[in-house]
């Protein structure tokens, strides 16, 4: 089982110019371990992570893009699956932090719980590649891997609950300030 | 009365249209992006714009995504808007229906500019929209209202210079815009 805490840690340290997409319970952690410009939350839309990065992905195609994505997140929009991969962007990393719960409302069941099977899901869809990690060895084995593989590929990260939730530390800009910081940040230096 | 528009006119002015969005990014930045395409269309197949959808398989210049749902469809807008790419929404008022909490949360809270383009299907020629007898015709403009979206109809082709003038506005309010397509392009 994965610490969600030491998965994001250890993805701010080899991220490199990655955009990252956090959504619900990642939020919170990561507004901690990378308070920098080139992330933005996916927060008043759940279940929008997966599509927002599909969109940074096509207009950067020269820069990695990493979600981290919900299991209760993703089934809201589970069709972005197939989206992405009809899309084919070669620079996107979509990660699920699967816990089986709605954390952040309560810890209520997904719907299908932990059996629900994203792996599966994704490689049906036609990602390029998918695959679960449930250990912490695996997952800093492969890391650096599923930073730089062509994608589109999802991994799915068995992972415990997070200490915090968009509910016990709220915080961090709004979605619109996020937006516009991350759109000016990738547009460069004036001329 | 309303007359159908033909997709040739509609994909001529959504170009023009791309290339003034891209003209904005260029005199604003250092170095713009440089894509060999002018911009993007984010679609949930449209009954009612079908002959556009048919017409920009063939093209080159403007990149098509078929979308999933339209949450998905306004969502990546958003994600293209961060990084400097003009798109453009074409859906039908029934996928307006099902994205509202996602109009709300990316294009209105979220002061993103993003322009639909919407397929009135089964509105009648002879009734103004507001009061077709068809409730996905008639709620359509009120929704819009509802959530304060600048809306405009093209009744003809006569009208398609509200494209740009709604893609304009969007950038402008930094929020959504809308322009509705009264009859079924030709």
């Amino acid at each position: 089982m994965l610490k969600p805490e030491d998965v994001l840690g250890a993805i701010a340290a080899a991220r490199g110019d990655a955009i990252c997409v956090p959504t619900m319970t990642t939020a919170p952690a990561w507004r901690t371990l990378a308070p920098d410009d080139l992330s933005v939350t996916c927060v008043g839309f759940m279940g929008g992570a997966s599509a927002l990065g599909l969109g940074l992905a096509l207009a950067c195609p020269d820069r990695r893009v990493v979600v981290f994505d919900g299991d209760g997140s993703l089934l809201m929009q589970l069709g972005s699956l197939a989206t992405i991969a009809g899309a084919r962007p070669r620079n996107l990393t979509h990660l699920v932090f699967k816990n089986g719960v709605y954390h952040t409302s309560g810890a209520q069941d997904i719907p299908g719980g932990l059996d629900v099977d994203f792996v599966v899901m994704a490689k049906g869809a036609g990602y390029r590649n998918a695959y679960a990690i449930k250990e912490p060895n695996d997952f800093t084995r492969r890391l650096p891997t599923m930073l730089t593989e062509e994608g589109p590929v999802l991994v799915e990260l068995h992972t415990g609950l997070a200490e915090k939730t968009p509910m016990t530390d709220r915080g961090g800009l709004p979605f619109h300030r996020q937006a516009e910081t991350l759109r000016t940040k990738l547009r460069g230096p004036r001329g | 009365m309303p007359e159908s528009i033909p997709a040739s006119l509609i994909i001529d002015t959504l170009k023009d249209t791309f290339r003034e969005a891209r003209a904005w990014l260029a005199a604003e930045v250092a170095a713009p992006p440089r894509h060999p395409h002018l911009g993007w269309i984010l679609s949930v197949p449209d009954t009612h714009q079908r002959t556009v959808l048919a017409a920009l398989d063939k093209e080159q210049a403007i990149r098509v995504l078929t979308c999933a749902t339209e949450d998905e469809a306004t969502t990546t807008a958003a994600g293209l808007w961060m990084g400097g790419e003009p798109c453009v929404l074409m859906i039908q008022h029934a996928g307006l229906y099902a994205s509202v909490n996602t109009l709300r949360g990316v294009a209105i809270d979220g002061r993103v500019p993003v322009f639909y383009m919407i397929g009135l299907l089964s509105r009648e020629k002879d009734k103004d929209p507001r009061e077709s007898r068809h409730s996905m015709v008639r709620y359509c403009e009120p929704l819009l209202d509802t959530f304060g979206v600048p809306h405009a109809r093209l009744e003809g082709p006569d009208d398609v210079h509200l494209i740009p003038e709604y893609f304009r506005l969007a950038r402008e309010r930094r929020g959504p815009a809308a322009v509705l397509v009264g009859l079924e392009t030709i």
